[in-house]
């Protein structure tokens, strides 16, 4: 994270309907372009204030946009430490756009939580001192508070303010209580130890695909080539989870000058692509050796390295993401028509990325039945094309129009409903 | 060459008041049959289906992948949730710390009701085989599109269970609508094809070309004419339909591919011929202005306009052919080049009406063998049911259909 630290500003001040003056308004920098920032830190913004018929209007001037009045009620609140929750005047059930403002001199971090329940309707990180954000929420009856974390404070709750209404009938957007590092602590060891002992099949299974390369038994060599590629699979090394020894045992010819011919060019698909297309075997021997070598070298890093709990909501999410792009699009098939087979993998490590989750999610995590019948159903879609008789899979082009739909659309399906999951396993501060 | 079917069924179908109005930007004369702020989102009918061609479109087909009426019926929900929203705009839902934001933010942190968004659902054929046991409700005249002899049809770009078209003043409304549909529909549907297209400002007046060059669509049934509308366009009970498709429309698409480069060297008047209009005015060519009606019964021999020229064929205007009228929400497409360096350009053609043999079929088989077809290839499209419009806040696209022909989908 970044902050940008905020220049002096002329402040506009007008009066309450008791005379009081209104808080001040801050301007930063100007807004620049967010729509492509991805998981940059957040930008600033804008804002101005001024006071209207007895209720505080905020009047949003960011980027060129058109501005934009808000509902009446909607409330500017202080999200400094100092004057947590500051500001709320309007308590209101529906959708509303809250604007916090730090008027602190630190960064701070601010979230709007139900009292009773401690879930978290919605948040705004990383707010620069002088800075402004808004906060969409949907609120229903119930009494909520603002809590204020500044950096290296400890966090402070705001005035507890009631929000009228029939709670059966106005109800609150979705809350959860937040994930904090020390909740992910324990599911991140288990899944470490897990994937450790997955790594030692995986030694195993490359070193009998090693084997089989220098017998000059293809057909052996093809067998065992999908059983250990498999194994890795099973893993769910997706974007990067294993850095650099990750990419050069899975990597394809992409971005490689001399494409399947390179140097560079190294793993399960370098291995795939020598027996796929009858290569002899001095070079396949290499590429085979290369490859067992890679795997033992992953094993040991894998050891000796602690993975960052904050990664596994994100994993679980991301293997898929991986399926979807590389595999169901036949990207990386190099000749063996596997892909359907390390798509039913990735399955798998899916699932074993939330295994050791689901106690958070239980109670976080409304839809974590359904994500389940989907992962049986996407499980099913693909295991309809395994011919355990001969170990093979039906090759991706050999689909036809529906049974690809049908797969494609219970991935995506389960991306979706994942992305939710990454996003409340996010580690976070806690109280 | 043998008979296919042109834009040039365009120039049968539009009324050149309705479209002038509504494909101009700037403020026009006309008077507009939609209010500003676009199509209303509920009513008996889609109101999107009378609206004038906006400036941008997108047009998909999917496949339906859900498991079963229920699923089947919780897609068509989700679909209508959607759209209403979409096409009335507010603030999208927060999700909180409990998702990732609600919405792709292309259109800025509102939805802005007045971005003139339209949504077109429509059914294909094959939404009535055995999955969800609809066999029996099937719109009465939907059959899935035959091949046309100067077809050159790539089942990659064919059919399909459902059809959505969008339609807005720009692609980013356009762009940021199918985003949100396929997002919240990921699972139930899965996109099988889908075909960009625009329309042009008019140049300098009048109907706004196609790639031709010519101004595309200057006569065509008024669609503010709402008995000439229940004449031409739309389904009713009384047509021998099901109760649930009253209110909807056949919707015929065709991805016609043009040469254009080829058009371009070829001389003027024979463009002219080809056509039957001017093309700098768009007048007939026995005609001074674009509003003028050609006269064929002063010319029954082609003199002035052939008898073999697309808008002498696509409409004769003689009692007879005014049963086949149709109406026509064409759009022009360009989508790059192809395998030898040719522009890959040519014309979304979509229409309506209550009766896709009397009226599609009938000007298609009019139009056979005429000299245009040697400069443009049907190559996709399909055969659509245009739902009936949603008429409330409880309706759902099909809700009729599903809910009324057996067990009743619930919410899962």
């Amino acid at each position: 994270m970044f902050f940008r630290s905020g220049r002096p500003v002329p402040v506009v001040t007008g009066k309450t309907p008791a005379g009081r003056p209104v808080p001040a308004v801050a301007d930063g920098p100007p807004v620049t372009d967010s729509a492509l920032a991805g998981r940059r830190p957040p930008r600033w913004r804008v804002t101005g204030t001024a006071v209207a018929g007895g209720a505080a209007v905020v009047v949003l001037a960011g980027c060129g946009a058109a501005p934009r009045t808000p509902a009446a009620g909607d409330d500017r609140v202080d999200a400094s430490p100092g004057r947590c929750g500051h500001g709320w005047r309007h308590p209101r059930p529906g959708t509303q756009t809250f604007t916090l403002h730090n008027t602190s001199g630190t960064a701070a971090e601010v979230r709007l939580t139900d009292t009773r329940t401690g879930a978290v309707l919605g948040e705004a990180e990383g707010l620069a001192p002088g800075a402004a954000r808004t906060l969409p929420v949907r609120l229903g009856a119930g009494t909520y508070a603002f809590v204020c974390l500044g950096e290296d404070t400890d966090p402070v709750t705001g005035p507890a303010v009631r929000v009228p209404g029939d709670p059966r009938r106005t109800r609150s957007g979705p809350a959860a209580v937040p994930v904090s590092v020390h909740d992910l602590i324990p599911p991140a060891l288990a899944y470490q130890r897990w994937a450790g002992r997955s790594m030692t099949r995986l030694v195993a299974a490359t070193d009998a695909l090693r084997a089989a390369v220098r017998t000059g038994d293809r057909a052996a060599a093809r067998s065992r080539w999908l059983t250990a590629h498999l194994a890795y699979a099973r893993l769910g090394a997706a974007y990067g989870a294993f850095g650099d020894a990750g990419d050069a045992l899975d990597r394809t010819a992409a971005g490689l000058p001399r494409g399947v011919r390179d140097p560079g060019f190294t793993g399960f698909h370098r291995v795939e692509h020598g027996l796929w297309h009858r290569e002899r075997a001095p070079g396949l021997r290499r590429a085979a050796d290369r490859l067992a070598r890679d795997v033992r070298a992953l094993r040991a890093g894998w050891a000796r390295t602690r993975m960052d709990p904050a990664d596994l909501g994100r994993r679980a999410h991301e293997i898929l993401e991986d399926t979807l792009r590389a595999e169901l699009t036949g990207r990386t098939d190099y000749g063996s028509g596997s892909s359907l087979a390390t798509a039913r993998a990735h399955l798998d490590a899916t699932r074993a990325v939330l295994r050791p989750l689901r106690p958070l999610l239980r109670t976080r995590y409304p839809g974590l039945p359904a994500l389940d019948r989907r992962l049986d159903r996407a499980a099913r879609a693909l295991d309809a094309h395994a011919h355990a008789y001969r170990g093979t899979w039906t090759p991706l082009g050999r689909l036809d129009r529906a049974q690809r739909a049908r797969i494609d659309a219970a991935v995506g399906d389960l991306t979706e409903r994942l992305a939710s999951v990454a996003a409340l396993c996010d580690a976070r501060r806690t109280p | 060459m043998r008979p296919v079917l042109r834009r040039g069924l365009l120039r049968g179908a539009l009324a050149a008041g309705a479209v002038t109005a509504l494909a101009a930007p700037a403020p026009a004369p006309a008077p507009a049959p939609a209010p500003a702020d676009g199509p209303r989102f509920h009513g008996p009918h889609q109101a999107t289906i009378l609206a004038p061609p906006a400036r941008a479109t997108a047009f998909t087909a999917f496949d339906v992948t859900a498991a079963g009426r229920r699923e089947l019926a919780d897609l068509l929900r989700t679909l209508t949730d959607r759209a209403r929203f979409l096409t009335t705009g507010g603030t999208p839902a927060p999700t909180g710390i409990t998702a990732p934001p609600p919405d792709s933010g292309i259109l800025g942190p509102y939805v802005p009701a007045d971005g003139g968004l339209g949504v077109t659902l429509s059914a294909g054929a094959s939404l009535f085989d055995g999955r969800y046991g609809l066999a029996d409700h099937a719109p009465r005249l939907l059959r899935t599109m035959p091949v046309f002899p100067d077809d050159d049809l790539d089942p990659a770009w064919c059919h399909g269970d459902l059809a959505l078209q969008l339609c807005a003043d720009s692609p980013d409304t356009v762009l940021h609508a199918l985003r949100d549909l396929t997002r919240h529909t990921r699972g139930g549907m899965q996109i099988r094809w889908r075909l960009d297209g625009h329309t042009a400002p008019p140049r300098p007046s009048g109907t706004p070309r196609n790639l031709f060059g010519f101004k595309d669509g200057t006569s065509g049934p008024d669609p503010r004419d709402a008995r000439l509308m229940d004449r031409l366009v739309w389904t009713g009970t009384d047509s021998g339909e099901p109760r649930w498709a009253a209110g909807g429309s056949y919707q015929v698409v065709r991805l016609i591919r043009m040469l254009t480069e080829f058009w371009d060297r070829i001389p003027l008047s024979e463009q002219e011929r080809v056509i039957g209009r001017n093309r700098d005015t768009g007048a007939p060519l026995d005609g001074a202005r674009e509003s003028d009606p050609p006269r064929y019964a002063h010319d029954p021999e082609g003199e002035a306009i052939p008898l073999d020229s697309h808008i002498r064929l696509a409409h004769p205007r003689t009692p007879g052919s005014e049963a086949h009228r149709l109406l026509r929400r064409s759009y022009n497409y360009d989508r790059g080049v192809d395998g030898n360096g040719t522009l890959d350009q040519g014309l979304l053609f979509c229409c309506y009406q209550r009766d896709p043999v009397r009226q599609f079929t009938a000007v298609q088989k009019r139009l056979a063998g005429e000299p245009l077809t040697d400069y443009v290839t049907p190559f996709g499209g399909g055969y659509f049911f245009a739902f009936p419009g949603v008429r409330d806040r409880a309706d759902w696209y099909g809700r009729a259909l599903l809910t009324g022909t057996g067990r009743t989908g619930g919410s899962t």
